[in-house]
């Protein structure tokens, strides 16, 4: 047993029990139904929840039991942050997920990176390393259970994700004396959330939905009429052009929609149901990917396939479009995180600060089309770019609103079968 | 007194030349070993930590669920070797005994390909075997019988996988094939033609149709295509080779010579092959995947160690095993002979 390293075994399953009900209270899917809360706000439909929203409301308190619960295994120290900004920051992110200057001399370059720079000194190390929250943890997972530095200090996590490596104690606590403007304009939808109900590890970077997306060019070249459903995904006209996604949560929440299940609600025969459903599809050729869907798309290698909602609208081409399908799509949240162990804690914090500011925020949200996080924004983005003001996917309708789904907050367990019976599907 | 320290030092001599070696084995290999070995055996989760069980669960689920990935490597790292072989053996032929002043030119060619990144070279095989790539551009074109689907696709199928695993290990192949036929003294081939050595037929035909036969099957059905077509071919070109090209003096002088070489190419063309995951992940989809990616997606992406550990044993174990029949089977002695660069 030596050689297994007794830290691992040590006090984690001292005290399996609290942990797995923080994880059940914790729920990723309350923090969801608080997105379809702001998306509901901010399309002026606040009085009345919507359906998804109310269901996963319900999931969550249901699987909560105790309302609200302090993640009992954060690190109890506060790590200091007052000290010098440093020179650099590494921030690691998804690919589309920054605006980029399309002309000029920054041609290539994000503005609001650039002016960062220019305001605080501090220089960016922006890459777009996360096609996957799995893949990447992995890169960096050894690191931060020993808390060493993972060469990064800012990195974005889907909401699901955030929860686990919080309650892990894996992630540094969050100076609020240096990030007033988060505290001042995150939306109201996204605070007390049960994994981190202070905003004391978190802020929200993006939020967005998963959906259909399609090649209008390729899709009418099959000879099919332009796709409105998940089940269009299915048509044989498509086979060997379609990709999924390998966010588990994603590929499975959409292929329950597609069969009438409600992804908040979902159990393992549920999931094989949705496998058997795939698997045709598989035999065929379909591929799984992350954001290397965009590359897909641009050399007609894919003509339809499960997408972010933003993607397409700010990486695509003209002709690739994002649709709401029909049976409905999953809504998720992206979080901003300092892994335990970064080098310029206070760096990643003015960056928090930076783009909690409503004129930065609108100028992100102009460039990705994902659902913004950010209190003023929209006021913002009309002055930049009034017809962004009306676009769905920045500020989804009451009718979209309707459709959203969040994914159940997982057991360890379910997590363990769910993702065997994913990687089964994908044939490995 | 001085006698015994001087015959101590001579008996331990060996021990201390070897502890650098064997210090890294020990650290580098052997102990991670024992600790996949531990992790396969146990239960938990990587973010909770493991737990010693002694639960060999894993292994019992490995036949039910992962068999037709280890089908896919077996077959896919078999073609790769024959391929290889097939590729490799004429060009080492060619630049041993015909090279001529161009020797080092052309041996710099082969491993040229090696001053870029392995993923770089993988994924301009994506390019060339593409929908919109030369390759199916070329057969759209030629294609003045519409014989070839519009929907046709190289991409996701197992002939992108074993093209790309053929490429990836040619030159692994090809040098120690090249070291085995460079050594042979050129006397002994001229001695045996001296002493009759004549071309091989008419055996060399029937050899070569039957060889030629079941190999091109062989292929056919590891790409998953039409098998009595590609046998077809493969007697047709079995025939010609073995029959015209093919000499008594070939055959029993320089090809036996050379089985050094036959033996170091294919291991590690084969070894590697079997486990690799990079061509599979580039070139194929979910129906082609090698036991590399399981392991690597149960590692890295569903962090399911004890799984991943689990198969890395079996396939460990299974190479083994395999490597000793084939030396048994060739009756190589010198096991590492044509490696020697």
């Amino acid at each position: 047993m030596g050689l297994m390293g007794d830290d691992e075994t040590g006090d984690v399953w001292q005290a399996p029990i609290s942990r797995r009900n923080l994880l059940k209270r914790g729920g990723a899917v309350a923090g969801l139904a608080g997105v379809g809360a702001f998306l509901a706000a901010c399309s002026g439909s606040s009085a009345t929840p919507a359906p998804s929203q109310a269901a996963a409301a319900t999931a969550a308190a249901s699987a909560a039991g105790v309302a609200s619960v302090a993640p009992s295994a954060a690190p109890t120290q506060e790590v200091p942050s007052e000290g010098p900004m440093g020179n650099i920051l590494n921030f690691a992110n998804w690919p589309a997920y920054i605006d980029v200057a399309t002309s000029g001399p920054d041609n290539g370059k994000s503005p609001t990176l650039l002016e960062f720079t220019k305001a605080t000194g501090v220089k960016v190390n922006y890459q777009e390393k996360i096609d996957d929250n799995n893949t990447f943890v992995a890169t960096i997972r050894d690191q931060m259970k020993a808390g060493l530095d993972t060469g990064w200090d800012l990195m974005v996590l889907t909401d699901w994700m955030a929860a686990r490596l919080i309650s892990l104690g894996w992630i540094s606590r969050i100076n609020q004396a240096n990030v007033p403007n988060c505290q001042a304009n995150l939306v109201d939808s996204m605070r007390n959330l049960p994994w981190d109900p202070g905003n004391d590890y978190h802020y929200p970077w993006q939020m967005g939905m998963t959906g259909v997306g399609y090649s209008k060019k390729s899709v009418a070249a099959a000879g099919m009429q332009p796709l409105t459903k998940i089940a269009d995904l299915w048509n044989g006209k498509l086979a060997g052009h379609v990709t999924f996604l390998t966010e588990m949560r994603d590929t499975f929440g959409l292929g329950a929609l597609k069969l009438g299940i409600d992804p908040v609600t979902i159990t393992l025969d549920q999931v094989n149901q949705i496998v058997n459903d795939m698997q045709p599809l598989v035999s065929q050729g379909l591929r799984f990917t992350g954001n290397s869907y965009l590359q897909d798309f641009a050399n007609g290698k894919v003509w339809a396939a499960m997408v972010w909602s933003g993607d397409l609208a700010s990486s695509g081409s003209a002709d690739d479009v994002f649709i709401f399908p029909d049976e409905g799509v999953m809504v998720w949240s992206d979080n901003m995180l300092i892994p335990r162990g970064a080098q310029h804690q206070r760096a990643a914090e003015a960056m928090m600060n930076w783009v909690y500011q409503p004129n930065i925020a609108a100028q992100i949200e102009d460039f990705v089309y994902y659902v913004c996080p950010v209190k003023g924004a929209d006021a913002e983005i009309k002055k930049l770019d009034p017809p962004a003001a009306s676009n769905p996917l920045i500020f989804p309708t009451p009718a979209i609103v309707a459709k959203q789904h969040a994914f159940k907050t997982l057991s360890q367990d379910e997590d363990t079968a769910f993702n065997n019976a994913f990687n089964t599907l994908m044939g490995s | 007194m001085n006698r015994t320290r001087h015959s101590m030092r001579r008996m331990l001599a060996p021990y201390v030349l070897l502890a650098p070696g064997l210090l890294w084995l020990i650290v580098f290999f052997v102990l991670p070993t024992i600790q996949m070995f531990l992790y396969s055996v146990s239960t938990g989760s990587v973010d909770f930590g493991y737990r010693l069980t002694w639960s060999f669960d894993a292994f019992t689920i490995i036949p039910k669920q992962f068999s037709r990935q280890f089908a896919n490597s077996l077959i896919y790292g078999t073609l790769a070797t024959i391929i290889t072989f097939l590729i490799s053996y004429p060009l080492a032929y060619f630049i041993a005994f015909r090279g001529g002043r161009y020797k080092n030119l052309v041996l710099f060619l082969v491993i040229a390909p090696f001053f870029t990144s392995f993923l770089i070279r993988t994924i301009s095989w994506q390019i060339i075997l593409g929908n919109n790539g030369p390759v199916i551009g070329l057969m759209h074109a030629v294609d003045i019988f519409r014989a070839v689907p519009e929907n046709f696709t190289f991409m996701g199928e197992p002939v992108a996988v074993v093209s790309g695993l053929v490429y990836n290990f040619l030159p692994f192949m090809t040098l120690p094939l090249y070291v085995a036929l460079e050594r042979i003294d050129i006397r002994l081939i001229e001695a045996a033609q001296d002493l009759y050595a004549g071309p091989w037929r008419p055996r060399g035909w029937l050899y070569g149709a039957v060889g030629g036969a079941i190999l091109g099957g062989f292929i056919g059905f590891g790409i998953d295509w039409d098998i009595p077509i590609f046998a077809l071919v493969g007697a047709v070109l079995g025939t010609i080779i073995l029959g015209v090209f093919v000499s008594e003096s070939f055959l029993r002088v320089t090809f036996p010579l050379s089985l050094p070489g036959v033996f170091a190419g294919s291991l590690l063309t084969f070894i590697p092959a079997l486990g690799d995951y990079v061509n599979a992940t580039l070139l194929g989809s979910p129906k082609t995947q090698m036991i590399g990616n399981v392991i690597q997606a149960r590692f890295l992406e569903s962090n399911d160690y004890p799984i991943a550990s689990a198969l890395s044993i079996v396939l460990m174990v299974g190479i083994i095993v395999a490597v000793m029949l084939y030396a048994r089977m060739l009756g190589t002695e010198d096991l590492s002979g044509g490696a020697m660069l």
